[in-house]
């Protein structure tokens, strides 16, 4: 019998794997390296957010300061067309309180759009031609950090796990030991996981409790991020036990990451865009405003026709006069919405069955299925854009009701009336 | 009426092979507590895979292995419980020291001791007091095999396995071996050590055996004050020599 404790051994055991761990200069190199990361994509996440709810909070005066500055003159004349021809109202999509950690499309799509009653579709998609640099590689956030960037760090702690005791002479006398070098293996394995998903996690979770985040799907986040690095861990060491060197792994395991994380997502999306053709949203811009011109060059009558046949609710206002009416305007304004809505169905349809691809080919990459969940969480995909859109429509169906009461009833539009224009609300 | 302990180490008929090669064909040895055995053979003779067979890591054909009356093939763990065994070149971890290492693989074997204990050991395999606390980054190849000698004593195992003991080792770390060993065996414990080294099987092995093609060829136990005629075996060992 020893003169300690049995049940002192394990305690050992863990500390002297962590002593090891630590006194690895490649091992503690790449641990720093991660919370460094870590630490700097969750404050450059939180810079991003903030910046963009700092954008947002100054709209409101910015809003106070463009009405106050057409107010005087509208009341002047108090006609409603100018009031809803030159007054623009603010949209917003504000960030969640977990958007930090994975900015995904608010890099690239608009997340605040100023709105007048006229055609909406060459407003809404005016901002749809995307950065294609930013949209390439992505920003430096928390979910690039984990799904571009984790898994090298897991093949740096993990691919000589089982090569690394061979070429260093050890293996068989650890194999040697009652329980075998199994146990060692995994408890190391084990201890480097712990390590880096803290590494990596700790200022994550720091990030969404100063953001205020939920905490069922900050813990979710956590639990996908350790799933996914668990994931390598599991391969790295599959790799890594194949009687292989250690250069040898690496070799392997930086070609299957080169592979899973960028080759096939980008191989698989573009054939995702090939398999399901989607119109770009400028086409739909170019399609209203087409539509839009038209209309100067045919009689008015024809545009209030097709309108009042669409929009009965407005079918008793007075006649047309000789000269310039405003109602006339937006009517083929409306009009040109109304010519491309098909086209406009058809782009969401198709952006949402990609989306439903992408989601699906998930299952088979991991970095794509953990990207998806990050942003969803997050709500910054597809879908949180798509809802925003649906935001701005419905306010923007709102603002034209607004502004027609007073155009097609020829009622005078003061200083005050601005007041009463539908505010846009995020809910 | 006393009776002779059964041996601690019994290898009855073995019959292993890799694939189509036959490694042990027939081997039959035993050691009993107390007592070294050395097993001497040319490149190929089986020496390792007879280490192999007594850690569980190859399976006989045919043929009984027992450790301390555990047969390895069918309960390994139980088997290497009883074992500590000894590579050619012991590699420990650079990055821990004498102290740490030991304590670090005697936790992994179960065995936890103090400090003080393990000092006291590798001070019995005669590790020097300056060497304890250093990282074992600029250890010889004799101060590892102290360190790996020290967690066997601690170990108190019955069996003690060593592969290739004294190669590379200059005489003098020979020497210190060598002693270790005896110390060892004294304590009860039986040691089968395989090797190349005629001259240090002759200093402290009780028995030694020649291994060719997978099996005994001959086998000598120390006798008189001279133990073995040295002449004799290297000539068995390494065949006649023209002058």
């Amino acid at each position: 019998m020893g003169d300690t404790p049995v049940g002192d051994a394990l305690m050992r055991i863990w500390m002297y794997e962590a002593r090891l761990l630590m006194r690895s200069r490649l091992a503690a190199f790449a641990l720093i390296l991660m919370a460094v990361l870590s630490i700097a994509a969750v404050i450059a996440g939180l810079w991003e957010v903030a910046s963009q709810r700092a954008a947002i909070a100054r709209i409101a005066p910015a809003q106070a300061d463009d009405i106050g500055a057409v107010a005087d003159w509208i009341d002047k004349a108090k006609d409603p067309g100018s009031a809803a021809y030159y007054s623009f109202h603010p949209t917003w999509d504000a960030p969640s309180p977990l958007a930090f950690a994975a900015i995904g499309m608010r890099d690239v799509a608009p997340y605040i759009l100023r709105v007048r009653a006229l055609g909406l579709e060459a407003q809404i998609y005016d901002g749809d031609v995307y950065n294609a640099e930013l949209a390439l590689p992505g920003r430096f956030d928390f979910a690039f950090v984990l799904v571009f960037l984790g898994p090298l760090f897991v093949i740096a702690l993990f691919h000589d796990l089982v090569s690394g005791e061979r070429e260093a002479g050890r293996a068989r006398m650890l194999a040697a030991l009652p329980g075998g070098s199994r146990h060692i293996i995994w408890r190391r394995g084990m201890l480097r996981l712990a390590l880096l998903s803290t590494t990596l996690a700790a200022p994550f979770v720091a990030g969404a409790i100063w953001s205020g985040a939920d905490g069922v799907a900050t813990l979710t986040i956590v639990a996908v991020a350790i799933a996914y690095l668990a994931f390598w861990a599991a391969i790295t060491t599959l790799v890594s036990w194949f009687g292989r060197s250690s250069v040898a792994n690496a070799a392997m395991l930086a070609a299957i990451w080169l592979m899973t994380a960028l080759i096939a997502p980008t191989l698989a999306h573009v054939a995702i865009n090939q398999t399901i053709p989607v119109d770009q949203g400028a086409e739909i811009v170019l399609a209203q405003r087409e539509q839009v011109n038209r209309a100067w060059d045919i009689p008015r009558e024809e545009t209030m026709r097709q309108f009042y046949a669409a929009h009965p609710e407005w079918a008793d206002s007075p006649p047309l006069p000789a000269t310039f009416h405003y109602k006339w305007y937006f009517a083929f304004h409306q009009v040109g919405d109304e010519a491309v809505a098909a086209k406009v169905r058809a782009y969401r349809a198709g952006l949402e069955r990609r989306s439903q691809a992408a989601a699906a080919l998930g299952w088979i990459l991991p970095s794509v299925g953990v990207q998806a969940i990050l942003t969803r969480l997050a709500g910054t995909d597809l879908i949180a854009q798509l809802d925003y859109q649906d935001r701005v429509r419905a306010y923007h169906r709102r603002l034209r009701n607004f502004y027609y009461a007073y155009m097609f009833r020829d009622r005078p539009f003061g200083k005050a009336d601005f007041g009463k224009a539908p505010r846009f609300s995020q809910d | 009426m006393p009776t002779n302990p059964p041996p601690s180490i019994v290898l009855e008929d073995v019959i292993l092979a890799y694939g189509e090669h036959r490694v042990l064909d027939g081997l039959s040895l035993s050691v009993a507590p107390g007592s070294i055995y050395a097993l001497l053979g040319g490149n190929g003779a089986g020496k390792s895979t007879t280490l192999s067979a007594l850690l569980g890591f190859a399976k006989p054909e045919s043929g009984t292995i027992l450790v301390s009356g555990i047969d390895p093939a069918i309960a390994p763990d139980d088997a290497r419980r009883q074992v500590a065994y000894l590579p050619e070149n012991v590699a420990l971890y650079e990055h821990l020291s004498a102290v740490e290492n030991s304590d670090y693989l005697l936790a992994l074997s179960g065995s936890p001791r103090s400090r003080d204990t393990i000092i006291t050991a590798l001070d019995a395999a005669g590790l020097q007091e300056r060497a304890w606390d250093q990282r074992l980054g600029g250890f010889s190849k004799g101060m590892r095999q102290k360190v790996a000698i020290a967690v066997a004593l601690l170990r108190e195992v019955p069996v003690l396995l060593l592969d290739e003991p004294t190669s590379g080792l200059d005489p003098r770390a020979t020497g210190d071996f060598n002693r270790l060993a005896i110390a060892v065996r004294d304590r009860g414990t039986a040691i089968l050590m395989v090797t190349h080294d005629l001259l240090s099987a002759i200093d402290i092995a009780d028995r030694i055996g020649f291994l060719d093609a997978g099996r005994i060829a001959e086998e000598v136990e120390a006798a008189g004050p001279d133990r073995f005629d040295i002449r004799a075996l290297h000539a068995r060992f390494a065949g006649p020599v023209a002058v």
